[in-house]
């Protein structure tokens, strides 16, 4: 086994795109800086949904809450007149402790009435973010104060979804993300075995939410305008499941792959089509439930090629250590 | 009131989570489809609602039947947790397909059946007749379906499916096509809960995936897989919309059925007609 | 010698089930004990109660002088009690390895620093006689790997205490007599074992004492020898032998 080039090989990557994406506002237009922009966005939404759905294996229907959250959070901070470092802090910790409070009722459910209830969070928010108007301004929505952040937006979201992506790798070979894994395979036989299971869970899902809060914030700040349907709406909400499972849940590749393909076909579908948005994503759900539960990284064409670069789907934990 | 459409519905719920192990996202979508049904059926065939609402359990059994062999038959021999991925995405994708195409169709919100009966007056009180009426015919329904859980041969093996599979398999029951059927018997259930949501409600095509949240507070306050317990956490939620519509404004209600699951949850995990552990 | 593992009125019911009623017993340090009686006895609802898996409706288990009863499972295993499944239930994903990596990084009282754990790990894993199979899944390997996989998983948690449910079951006899010379070597690290057991045999070579159950009551607690010629033991082994072969035929 090539174990030198597979501790090796990813750093290099890392750094390699992140280089070239540093370098690419000085050649290329601003439509291409919008779409990696919103790529990174859905990125880290779909990397930091799969700590929860895809290690740990419970699927978190209602993700985007934290994205919506810190977006919201980030908002008023900024129009309370702090500056922008300390208004995504705030609206990192507000939702990384709606995390944690919500953590305990939820994950007393298991299996699909977990992803069941976790949709219904989204709803709760969606009715918050309407009724609360002295906060939210209501379904009217809600704006920051102006100007052109797109370049600086651009390099946060940029750095935040490669800091996702490199949070999750190492999460995999961690001792934490191996009860994870364990927890995916047999919750009762992980806790048999001394993990703290309770807690774990509890640990993933704030986790989980602070990349997703961190983008939710970056993106309101860039946009400077959003309304309850756009941070808490259906399709915000299924778009980092959907690209998770495109990809593949439970590998690092999968939400990159994943994310890549979806924001193509929106790029390439939607602009041409105004309607049947849901319909797409419906009935992409279905064909990859019916058809690649897997999804694409473990699909025959790509695997043998990640498994090579070492981006493969185990957690090696012990090659690490 | 609202309470016994909630409890007919979410029953046909949770008794195909008990057969199949499949949590069907797309429930809250059939009781939609089934208002829709129902308003077409009285606007263009002058049909009485509570004719169409027993005219249409047939009919959705099949289509449930159908939608079970083609989108989820494929999947149910697959190990439990890629089962369990398959089948949320696969009901979930078919519940925004069907919102989506519904809606693009549908453009007007139905805004309740004009069906109305004269009201009774018992003393001072008015009563809406046809509310009470609704309530009856839910009752029925529910005795009905009691019975045939607890007499019929395919009602029995459905209870046997619940129990233990393997058992069930054991001794001979065809699990294959009583998991159909179950599926179908759920759907015709939120359909028919649909035609009497639809003589009292406004009806939209988007609110079929909140209802299926309702629904999964409706049966987990309930306790899983228990009729009674079903009927009881429908009638519960259904009261605690009405008095946070009154109390705090109807803006309010959509909420209340999620607090109602966390608050369960922290009390009483098992839900109130459960068995703990 | 000391007690180490002491159950005093038990009960367990599910439902109206009463599958363990009255259960007292003691087991001493460093001996290999048997737990034996007929399918659904309630053997491995006492296995269940003891590692914490449910709780006794009743009664306390008490481990080295203090009560475990109550307690999580997981609080449990790191206090030194750690079992095998009778369905056996790796991590299916997860590699052979890993798999003893949970024992060895959740289920030890002390946490061994991370340089180390791998190599525990892997001598556990070759203890059993799985050092080839490290890097493999464990949904890839065969009913006896599987179950060797198990003792290692346990092993891995530096128990005091070894808890096996039914681990020869379905094995061949050359199996079958690896697997004893095993659970010796564990008695000769110290370790208490306690085995759910069907096989007579097995029980008669390597248990110090055995206990019957039926029906969830103790009906006989003694030396191998004397209990299989207890009366009441054969009753109710031949009763339900004879049941089940009625049933079989
Ligand atoms: N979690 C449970 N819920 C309900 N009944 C159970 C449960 N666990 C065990 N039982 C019942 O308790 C009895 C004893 O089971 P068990 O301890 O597994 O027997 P065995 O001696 O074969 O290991 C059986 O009748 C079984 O059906
Ligand atoms: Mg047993």
């Amino acid at each position: 086994m090539n174990t030198g080039s597979r501790t090796v090989l990813p750093p290099i990557a890392v750094l390699c795109v992140a280089g070239i994406l540093c370098a690419l506002p000085r050649f290329v237009g601003s439509y291409v800086l919008v779409w990696i922009f919103l790529l990174a966005v859905y990125l880290t939404l779909a990397a930091s949904y799969d700590i929860v759905g895809g290690y740990m294996g419970y699927m978190n229907l209602g993700h985007s809450t934290f994205f919506g959250l810190g977006a919201y959070a980030t908002a008023i901070t900024l129009n309370m007149g702090y500056p922008l470092g300390m208004a995504l802090i705030a609206g990192v910790a507000i939702s990384a402790v709606f995390a944690g409070l919500v953590s305990y009722p939820l994950f007393r459910l298991r299996g699909a009435y977990f992803a069941l209830g976790t949709f219904g969070l989204i709803s709760l928010m969606e009715v918050l973010s309407n009724n609360l108007r002295g906060l939210t301004g209501g379904s009217g929505g809600i704006s920051t104060p102006t100007g052109d952040h797109s370049l600086e937006s651009y390099y946060l979201a940029v750095i935040t979804a490669i800091a996702t992506l490199v949070m999750s790798y190492l999460l995999a070979r961690s001792t934490f993300g191996l009860a994870l894994f364990a927890i995916r395979e047999d919750e009762e036989v992980a806790r048999a075995f001394g993990t703290p299971t309770a807690l774990y869970k509890s640990l993933a899902l704030v986790i989980a939410s602070i990349p997703a809060s961190l983008i939710g914030g970056i993106y309101v700040w860039n946009v400077t305008y959003i309304s309850p349907p756009a941070v808490f709406g259906l399709e915000i909400a299924l778009s980092p499941v959907v690209m998770a499972m495109l990809g593949g849940t439970g590998t690092l590749m999968g939400p990159f792959i994943g994310a890549i393909s979806l924001t193509s076909v929106q790029e390439i579908l939607w602009t041409k089509l105004p309607y049947f948005h849901l319909t797409t994503y419906g009935v992409m759900m279905v064909l990859i439930g019916l058809f690649m539960p897997g999804g694409l990284v473990r699909s025959r064409w790509l695997k043998p090629l990640i498994d090579r670069v070492g981006l493969g789907e185990k957690t090696h934990y012990a090659n690490v250590s | 009131m609202l309470g016994g459409i909630y409890g007919l519905a979410a029953f046909g719920l949770s008794v195909s989570f008990g057969v199949l192990n499949v949590l069907n996202l797309a429930h809250g979508e059939f009781l939609m489809i089934g208002s829709l049904a129902g308003y077409a059926a009285f606007v263009h065939l002058n049909m009485n609602p509570f004719v169409s609402a027993v005219l249409v359990i047939p009919l959705f059994v099949m289509i449930g039947v159908g939608f079970y062999l083609l989108l989820i038959r494929p999947v149910t021999d697959k190990p439990l947790h890629e089962l369990l991925v398959a089948s949320i995405l696969i009901t979930l994708g078919a519940s925004l397909a069907i919102e989506d195409l519904t809606s693009f169709f549908w453009k007007r919100p139905v805004t309740g059946i004009d069906y109305t009966l004269a009201p009774l007056q018992v003393g001072e009180v008015v009563i809406s007749s046809l509310r009470l009426l609704v309530l009856l015919f839910i009752c029925i329904l529910a005795i009905v379906l009691q019975v045939y859980l607890k007499k019929t041969f395919v009602g029995r093996a459905i209870r046997a499916i619940t129990q233990s599979r393997e058992g069930a398999k054991i001794v001979g029951v065809p699990i294959s096509r009583i998991s159909a059927l179950t599926f179908g018997l759920g759907v015709a259930l939120a359909a028919s809960a649909g035609i009497f949501y639809v003589t009292l409600f406004t009806v939209t095509p988007v609110i079929g995936i909140p209802l299926t949240v309702k629904y999964l507070c409706v049966v987990v306050l309930g306790g899983l897989g228990s009729l009674v317990g079903s009927v009881v956490g429908g009638l519960i939620l259904g009261l605690a919309e009405a008095f946070t519509a009154y109390y705090l404004g109807t803006e309010w209600s959509p909420c209340i059925a999620f607090v109602l699951l966390i608050a369960i949850l922290i009390i009483r995990p098992s839900g109130l007609f459960g068995v703990r552990e | 010698m000391s007690t180490v593992l002491e159950c005093q009125g038990i009960y367990r019911f599910f439902g109206g089930l009463q599958a363990l009623q009255a259960i007292d017993f003691s087991v001493e340090q460093g001996d290999i004990v048997g737990v034996i009686g007929p399918n659904g006895a309630g053997k491995t609802t006492l296995f269940n109660v003891i590692s914490g898996a449910i709780r006794p409706s009743s009664g306390r288990v008490i481990f080295q002088g203090r009560r475990i009863s109550g307690y999580g499972p997981h609080r449990i295993c790191t206090w030194g009690i750690a079992r095998t499944y009778q369905l056996v239930r790796p991590f299916a994903s997860l590699t052979a390895l890993e798999n003893v990596l949970m024992g060895v990084c959740f289920g030890r009282s002390r946490h061994p620093p991370r340089k180390e754990r791998a190599h525990l790990a892997m001598a556990e894993l070759e203890f059993v006689g799985l050092g080839d199979k490290a890097h493999e899944p464990a949904e890839d390997l065969t009913l006896v790997q599987k179950k060797s996989l198990e003792i290692a998983r346990a092993m891995a948690t530096e128990p005091k205490i070894l808890l096996l449910d039914e681990v020869v079951s379905g094995l061949t006899p050359t199996e079958t007599a690896t697997l004893i010379d095993k659970i010796r070597e564990i008695q000769a690290r110290g370790i208490t074992v306690i085995m759910i057991e069907h096989v007579l045999k097995v029980v008669m070579e390597l248990c110090k004492s055995v206990m019957v159950l039926h029906y969830g009551l103790k009906i006989a607690e003694g030396s191998p020898s004397e209990v299989v010629h207890d009366p009441e033991v054969i009753k109710a082994y031949l009763g339900d032998r004879q049941g089940s072969e009625e049933n079989s035929a």
